[in-house]
């Protein structure tokens, strides 16, 4: 498992100095910090979709299983649809509408669903 | 009339006037631009930690104070280094200078990322895990400002310093300065910082001389729902993977994730609360005004201090320069499916830099929300300035 910092262990011994560095060496390090980065970071959105996949298989299977019991309504947590139906309202009113809902409501706006909004006529 | 003179100039003396120099007075008036950028309602720029850095800035500068004298070796030495007396005990040190220990020991630090994790949701980097990539892409400003350190003549200890400044995270600044680059811990804690706070005036422009308006208009859709689960799961796996790989930042990545935990286990809910609040504002603080208490006029205003401080803008400048590009190359991959703004959120500096890319993105269209979809890249990128600070410390440590 600690293959990886004997590597860089082995790579610091080479071109990390305490010296004056050229700028060769200095620009190698960089670029072998840089897709460090990259690298270590793509393990773990790898490693991420490894577990959403697990997690919504499981959810997936569990729907199945439960659906000839308990028949599940049109699931409300169900994605929102991005675009919102706007009735004789601009849309800067409806994003307005939109936060100050989320505001009062404590509710995040990805988790809030929009299907319409529309201006009243009511006096 | 002669005893009035002689009381007059005795006083006169023994005022901080009298020893009020050129530096100092650039240095308050340079804490009072922060704090009118800070409390100004036009702008408040990151008022919780411009308002304490620049008065600690307003502190250190005011001669005779002895604020940030330090003891060292039985003489006190001033902020500005000159010899100011003698002294025996450790509480003869000026009163900012024995809280600094918290910087210098990398207590604070430590400390505030544990805060950073309890007040941190990675539901949006979870639910898209791309955000990733766009949080290590943001860290380029860190490696072109290395090899621009290397270029002045900076030793290489020094030039990952302060090329950490461009990870816009002070918390990895100051931890990976302190194990290099002790003498530099001073400026690059106060460029970090005060870069951190003046984010809003930073990014705009590169983001938008870098995309264009129908990029900038991209309405991204709705994210993927994550479960209680994966979110428990997500802090204990990520510090088990990334201190195997790079164990010299599994200090700083450790109280990151263990304040993520005690936010999403749900059984320490105390204990997230002071995590989030009552100790993460205390660390704010004791951190923000001892930073700003480093920046002693006669110290401060040297040539190398100002490359430092430059150098931190250009990080600063072209970690955002990566996080934008990666995001226009998504936008092109994906269709048209990722607005790029998202990317300049990669640099760390949460949730500011999340915020710029939201506010910036309503300017082109005020339908549109990218405040969760930026908060994955941004929290990507406290991962990911503390993994290039992990490799700068495998390499020159």
């Amino acid at each position: 498992m600690n293959i990886t910092p004997k590597l860089l262990g082995v790579f610091a011994n080479i071109y990390g100095s305490n010296d004056a560095m050229t700028f060769a060496k200095a620009a190698l390090v960089a670029v072998v910090g840089f897709c460090t980065v990259l690298l270590i970071l793509a393990v773990i959105a790898l490693f991420i979709k490894g577990i959403a996949a697990v997690f919504d298989k499981s959810a997936k299977k569990n729907k199945t299983t439960n659906s000839p019991i308990t028949p599940v309504p049109a699931a409300p947590s169900a994605p929102v649809q991005p675009s919102v139906e706007l009735i004789n309202v601009d849309e800067q009113t409806a994003a307005i509408i939109m936060a100050i809902v989320s505001h009062r409501s404590g509710i995040s706006l990805d988790r809030l669903a929009f299907k319409s909004i529309k201006l009243s006529e009511d006096k | 009339m002669d005893l009035v003179l002689n009381v007059l100039k005795g006083l006169w003396e023994s005022s901080g006037f009298a020893s009020l120099e050129w530096q100092n007075i650039v240095m308050i008036l340079v804490s009072f631009v922060f704090l009118f950028l800070a409390i100004h309602p036009k702008f408040r720029f990151e008022p919780l930690l411009l308002v304490p850095i620049a008065f600690g800035i307003l502190l250190a500068n005011l001669p005779g104070a002895g604020i940030m004298d330090d003891l060292t070796a039985g003489q006190i030495f001033g902020g500005d280094g000159s010899l100011a007396g003698q002294g025996e005990h450790w509480y003869d040190s000026g009163v900012l200078r024995i809280i600094y220990a918290g910087v210098k020991s990398n207590i604070f630090p430590c400390l505030i990322f544990l805060g950073v994790g309890a007040m941190t949701d990675f539901g949006p980097l979870l639910s898209n895990p791309i955000s990733l990539l766009l949080g290590a892409a943001a860290q380029l400003g860190i490696y072109v400002a290395f090899l621009i350190a290397i270029a002045l003549g900076f030793n290489p200890q020094e030039a990952a310093a302060i090329a950490i400044i461009g990870g816009a995270d002070g918390p990895t600044a100051i931890y990976l300065t302190s194990k290099l680059a002790t003498h530099l811990l001073a400026p690059i804690a106060l460029a970090a910082y005060s870069y951190m706070a003046l984010i809003p005036l930073i990014q705009p422009p590169i983001m938008k001389a870098l995309t264009t308006e129908k990029e900038r208009k991209v309405k991204m859709t709705q994210l993927r729902k994550v479960t209680k689960t994966e979110k428990i799961i997500f802090p204990v796996i990520v510090i088990v993977l990334v201190a195997l790989i790079l164990p010299s930042v599994a200090p700083l990545l450790g109280m990151l994730m263990l304040g993520n935990l005690f936010r999403e286990c749900g059984v320490v809910d105390r204990l997230s609360d002071v995590a989030q609040n009552a100790l993460n504002n205390i660390i704010v603080i004791l951190l923000g005004v001892t930073v700003g208490a480093t920046a002693n006029g006669q110290s401060f205003l040297q040539v190398k201090t100002l490359l430092i401080v430059a150098l931190g803008l250009v990080a600063f400048a072209f970690s955002t320069v990566g996080g934008v590009l990666l995001g226009k190359l998504l936008y092109l991959i994906t269709g048209g499916k990722i607005n790029p703004l998202i990317g300049a959120a990669g640099v760390s500096a949460v949730p500011m830099a999340a915020r710029v890319a939201q506010n910036e993105g309503k300017k082109y269209n005020p339908t549109n929300f990218l405040l969760m979809h930026a908060m994955g890249p941004n929290v990507a990128g406290v991962i990911g300035s503390a993994v290039a600070a992990g490799f700068l410390l495998i390499m020159f440590q």
